[in-house]
């Protein structure tokens, strides 16, 4: 009963400073604001960085190849003999504007789906649910195969390519969220504080986007995490088909797969750990401010 | 989570399309070309010529290191293969492992060395007619398959007419090219033989074909499967009944299938009736590993010999192991860039020699190879016996001629630096199936420096091949199949069909030189034509050479003669019974 | 379901037959002549709509093609490597959960404690590392400098053994190529446990039954644990076809004879039935796992009504 009352009563009142209070909160959460740094550097050394790097992203020495750090090349070089600083921070525009817009996007398709899914119940949920099922049933990998083969047969740049194909993956990759999404939804609705909001005769969207999808955010944090990561190591694999960034074009995904043998593993950890570290870094960034951010919007969180 | 998956996926695909690329062909075993350069300086100070020392040898320091886990098996030789399909039957296989899989158990009338010479084997000779067209194989006497039954030429005349039946549909043999005479009232028609095949007497059988080919003599000299065993049932244009035999080969080499266990290993008992005399080690077995960790497994023991990729750090872990005998020898083939000679911007010899020029190829090879390639110049790979550099034009790296040779063709620099004529910018795509392929970036470069806007993409193999067939591409990167014959790379520049020749290459005194190069078996006279053709074709190049490349495999010292032996090589079954144990 | 099942089968082989290339254009040795005669041997020359239907009558009579890779019919060919595949997927299904469980409920109970911090910061290093680096370590470790795992296969090279004994030998060489799987899948259910975990120790009816004097036990396991688990239900149907996909890295890398490589080799090669078949089997699979997903929902939570419209 007491979610009801608090949910019901405050809702007014609170609507108009919501923000201004979530920041103020957010503002005192130090790891929050440690991440939300830590997120601001990561961007700052892929976009800014570059400018001041003496190298550029195909400077090919090979007299330096697969040289260990040292002070002319900070992070040492890879096996064409460019630094791999500099490849490092380049890889970052491509890598956190991949995994962060895939992730936001199929956030967005997912969630919405699987939210009207569930609420709606009934004819609208068996519609989705059977795209769903269809789109879960098409194996992705001859899909992008033919993907590939039209946009080279259509000439479209391989710099956008990546950006298609992200968008694509999306566009067929909701279901797996929406089912998850839709499962909450189906059990949140049959909740007490839902039959208030039906006796007070609140509308649909506003059902939806005030009271059921904000219980699902945990979960919408954990695919967020999750999908970031996986977009910008799946970006690296997608490359082998021509889908990802070309060579001389780096991303932190193709950075890594290229030590792909124990030799390199064992004796150059200067070409994959970087990558590894940065990825690393961004995805717990992005966790910890989103924990963060979950803790300052629950009002459930409001009295610890 | 799903697109991890698939990412993963994408990844093992280009895997594999290098995998079976290089099972196919002839000698390279399971050699990977994938993963290249590592410690760095020994780049340009270790070179090796690859046109002089065609094998290096290099001796296990300390054999009794050697793990228990291999010296258990006193009487088993373990040798490795990637992905074998369970197809134990000479040309009706389409995987190319099978065929490395079916080496053991069948010979051959005629093989060939390492450097293309034929070498008998169950023929112990023949004779070819004057026009080249005829061919006469004299078998071994009181030849016998592994069931103790005779072999005779009726059975090499039952092989080649299944090989030329209607219903005949493996990809991995193909008489087009040569012929048989009568092939087409059998196939087509009511004959009820093939009237070119002749058995002269139980060990002599002539053959004769329409078409002029250098291949014939193997081609036409393979594997002999057995009319008692295989040939039960036969009836023009059903060969369906094969199918229940794939499994249960029955063949005249020095071993006998003893099980195959799915995906994992294929082993085989020696052939007590073998016309060699039985092979002295009992037990063959040829184990699935896998690529990345080759190394370990023969370092544990669980195999006597593989290759391994070539690259500096993987020679220095094999010389660590001590009991490791280690072959470096060159492979025969060659990379190179095919260039669509349809299209109007690279039709000119200028624009394809500006090309060549353009492009720092050392620079490739030392980032590939490490020491263990060397820049392709000649249309052979240096184990041919009809390599040879005289009179041929090198294209050393030399940016400032590419471009004297862009702009003699009206090529002008734009305000961005990329080259334009009439409007149109000078902008080439490049076509590749792996991610990784050092082309890509050097290439991208060096084209920079000269005003060409290089595009490089990356395909999945089969479409890669399908717009190569189609003549939709500039460039576009392949190795060639493993060589036998100085034919073999040249042939496809002769022809005026775009699926045989996709580069669109004409030249008339290159074609006149490549019949003349067919026309006799004379390997004088045709060294002379093929020296004259190589220069031919290096003053008016059809496509870019680019590399030719070394593989590293070695042998645990307990067996003795492996330094002969190479999986996938023709003459395996010779090799095989030469292996003994320490 | 039947439809649904017709829909994609239609799908997926004109999806097949949009890829570049067929069987045997990339074979570079066969004259124009020979690829003519054997497209028409294998009826490749046929239009596409007729090649569906060929397909669908061959189906129905339980034929499901030939591979064209393996010359074997298709049936038989999977059938020797899917249970390969399956029993390991089987194995790493249960370890997963069950350490995901254990660890997700744990770090849930303990928030913000070093063990859940420690575990957080694991999860996000798996994650950001691709598969084929653990796996190449592991056999580092194991299989070359302590030497007390095999490096790959599923048997000893020659070994004979039967009975018990090639069990325990299965068994053995099972180990590293489930650690890999389980290793890399548990990261991200331990999230999904823990989140369902936090949620519902946040829930009234928790605090309630902590206010009534319940063991911290009892409130754990026999209250929120079993709503804790609900989101879990759709991520188990997920695991369905995962069960029968194989894993190709884990598989190519320890050289399992599992049936993600054929799956692979079918694709790169254009072996279609091979490619149709699996495809359409791991559709069933899908959309059975989805089905008895939503039946266990309703199971699981009474107040859950799927069929009935609700709300405005």
């Amino acid at each position: 009963m007491s979610i009801l009352k608090r949910k019901a009563s405050s809702d007014r009142k609170r609507s108009k400073s919501i923000w201004e209070q979530s920041f103020r909160r957010l503002f005192k959460n130090r790891s929050a604001v440690f991440s939300a740094c830590i997120l601001g550097f990561m961007f700052l050394f892929s976009f800014v960085g570059p400018l001041i790097s003496p190298y550029s992203s195909n400077g090919i020495d090979v007299t330096v190849m697969k040289h260990p750090p040292d002070f002319t090349h900070w992070l040492g070089t890879d096996i064409y003999g460019r630094d791999v600083l500099t490849r490092l921070m380049l890889a970052g525009r491509i890598s956190l504007t991949v995994g962060l817009a895939s992730m936001v996007l199929s956030l967005l398709l997912g969630s919405l789906l699987g939210a009207v899914s569930g609420y709606y119940g009934g004819i609208v949920d068996s519609i989705i649910m059977r795209i769903a099922d269809i789109l879960m049933s098409i194996p992705s990998l001859p899909l992008l195969i033919i993907i590939a083969a039209m946009l080279s047969e259509f000439k479209v740049p391989t710099d956008y390519r990546l950006y298609i194909v992200m968008l694509m993956l999306s566009l067929v990759g909701w279901p797996g969220l929406a089912r998850l999404i839709r499962g909450q939804i189906l059990s949140l609705r049959e909740q007490m504080y839902m039959k208030a909001a039906d006796v007070l005769g609140l509308g649909t969207w506003r059902k939806i986007f005030h009271h059921l999808l904000p219980n699902t955010y945990p979960l919408l944090i954990v695919v967020a995490t999750l999908s970031t990561a996986s977009g910008i190591l799946s970006e690296s694999t997608l490359s082998f088909l021509g889908l990802g960034v070309v060579e001389p074009t780096s991303s932190w995904g193709n950075m890594i797969t290229i030590a792909n043998n124990l030799i390199d593993f064992q004796k150059h950890p200067w070409l994959w750990i970087p990558p590894g570290a940065a990825i690393f870094i961004t995805v717990v960034a992005i966790n910890v401010l989103g924990d963060a951010v979950r803790d300052v919007l629950d009002p459930k969180m409001k009295g610890r | 989570m799903k697109k991890k998956t698939i990412g993963l996926m994408a990844l093992m695909l280009s895997t594999v399309v290098v995998l079976s690329t290089s099972c196919t062909s002839n000698g390279t075993g399971s050699a990977s070309s994938s993963s290249a350069a590592s410690s760095s300086a020994a780049a340009s100070t270790q070179a090796v010529k690859l046109t002089d020392s065609k094998v290096e040898l290099i001796k296990a320091t300390d054999p009794g290191k050697s793990p228990d886990t291999a010296n258990k098996r006193t009487d088993t030789f373990v040798a490795t293969i990637h992905e074998p399909g369970g197809v134990f039957l000479p040309y009706f296989y389409d995987n190319g492992w099978d065929g490395n899989a079916v080496q053991p158990i069948f010979s051959s009338l005629v093989t060939v060395d390492d450097n293309g010479n034929p070498i008998p084997d169950l023929a112990e000779k023949w004779e070819i007619s004057p026009d080249n067209l005829t061919y006469t194989y004299y078998l071994r006497p009181n030849l016998k398959f592994s069931d103790g039954s005779p072999l005779t030429a009726e059975d090499v005349a039952f092989t080649l007419t299944l090989l030329n039946d209607p219903a005949y549909a493996a990809g991995n043999v193909d008489f087009s090219n040569i012929v048989i005479k009568g092939t087409d009232e059998y196939k087509n028609g009511n004959a009820t033989s093939i009237s070119g095949i002749k058995v002269i007497d139980p060990t002599t059988i002539q053959i004769t074909t329409e078409k002029l080919n250098p291949l014939s003599l193997t081609t036409l000299g393979g594997s002999v499967i057995s009319k008692a065993y295989y040939g039960n049932g036969y009836q023009k244009g059903k060969l369906d009944y094969l199918k229940d035999l794939y499994a249960k080969p029955m063949g005249d080499g020095p071993y006998q299938l003893d099980q195959y266990i799915n995906g994992q290993e294929i082993r085989y008992n020696a052939n007590p009736n073998y016309y060699g005399g039985k092979p002295s080690i009992e037990h063959l077995i040829f184990k699935v590993t896998s690529t990345s960790t080759a190394l370990q497994s023969f370092q544990t023991g669980q195999t006597d010999l593989d290759s391994f990729s070539t690259d500096q750090d993987t020679l220095e872990q094999l010389k660590a192991l001590g009991f490791a005998n280690i072959r470096i020898r060159t492979i025969p083939d060659f990379g190179i860039i095919y260039v669509n000679n349809k299209k109007p911007y690279l039709k000119d010899t200028a624009a394809r020699q500006a090309l060549y020029y353009g492009l720092d190829r050392q620079k490739i090879i030392d980032v590939k190879y490490n020491g263990y390639g060397e820049v392709a110049n000649v249309f052979a790979a240096p184990t041919l016996w009809s390599y040879t550099e005289e009179g041929v034009t090198k294209y050393n790296y030399d940016p400032d001629k590419a471009k004297q040779l862009l702009e003699g063709l009206g090529w002008k620099a734009g305000s961005d630096g990329i080259l334009q004529k009439d409007g149109q910018k000078l902008k080439l795509s490049y076509l590749t199936t792996k991610p990784d392929d050092p082309i890509i970036p050097i290439a991208k470069e060096s084209y920079k420096a000269i005003g060409i806007d290089f595009v490089p993409e990356v395909l999945d193999a089969n479409t890669m091949f399908d717009r190569l067939n189609k003549g939709d591409y500039d460039l576009l990167s392949v190795r060639t199949n493993g060589l036998i014959d100085p034919n073999d790379p040249v042939y496809e520049f002769s022809s005026t069909d775009p699926n045989v020749n996709p580069s669109g290459y004409s030249n008339p005194t290159v074609t006149q030189l490549i019949k003349e190069g067919i026309s006799t078996s004379d390997k004088t006279k045709r060294q002379t034509i093929y020296t004259k053709l190589y220069q031919e074709l290096s003053k008016d190049p059809p496509v870019i050479l680019i590399d030719y490349r070394k593989s590293i495999s070695a042998w645990n010292d307990r067996i003795i003669g492996g330094e002969n032996y190479t999986t996938g090589a023709s003459d395996v079954a010779i090799q095989l019974t030469k292996l003994k144990i320490r | 379901m039947i439809p649904i099942l017709f829909g994609i089968s239609l799908l997926i082989f004109f999806l097949f037959a949009l890829m570049p290339g067929d069987y045997f254009s990339s074979n570079r040795r066969l004259s124009p002549q020979r690829l003519e005669e054997l497209r028409a041997l294998y009826g490749m020359n046929k239009p596409l709509i007729v090649r569906y239907f060929i397909w669908l009558k061959n189906v129905f009579h339980g034929d499901f093609g030939f591979s064209l890779q393996h010359m074997q019919p298709v049936t038989t060919l999977i059938n020797q490597y899917i249970w390969n595949s399956f029993i390991v997927a089987l194995a790493t299904l249960f370890f997963t959960w069950t350490i995901a469980l254990v660890i997700g409920i744990y770090s849930a109970t303990k928030q913000y404690s070093i063990f859940d911090r420690l575990v957080t910061l694991g999860v996000f290093a798996s994650l950001s590392v691709p598969s084929f680096f653990i796996g190449l370590l592991l056999i580092k470790l194991f299989g070359v400098d302590l030497h007390i795992l095999p490096i790959g296969g599923m048997i000893d090279t020659g070994s004979t053994t039967t009975g018990l004994a090639y069990v325990l030998e299965v068994l053995r060489h099972m180990i590293l190529p489930i650690t890999v799987l389980t290793f890399l899948s548990v990261g991200s259910l331990t999230r999904y446990f823990r989140t369902g975990m936090l949620e519902v120790l946040r829930m009234d009816f928790i605090r309630t039954a902590r206010a009534k004097g319940l063991k911290e036990r009892t409130v754990i396991f026999r209250h929120a644990l079993r709503n804790a688990i609900l989101p879990a239900i759709t991520l188990l149907a997920f695991e369905l076809p995962g069960l029968f996909s194989g894993a190709i890295i884990t598989e190519q890398i320890f050289s399992w004879p599992g049936i993600g490589r054929i799956q692979l080799d079918a694709l790169s090669a254009r072996d279609y039935p091979v490619l149709m078949t699996l495809t359409m089997l791991l559709a069933f699979l899908t959309i059975l796992g989805n089905f008895l997903a939503d039946v266990l929902y309703a199971a699981a939570d009474p107040r859950i009504r799927l069929t009935k419209k609700e709300g405005g």
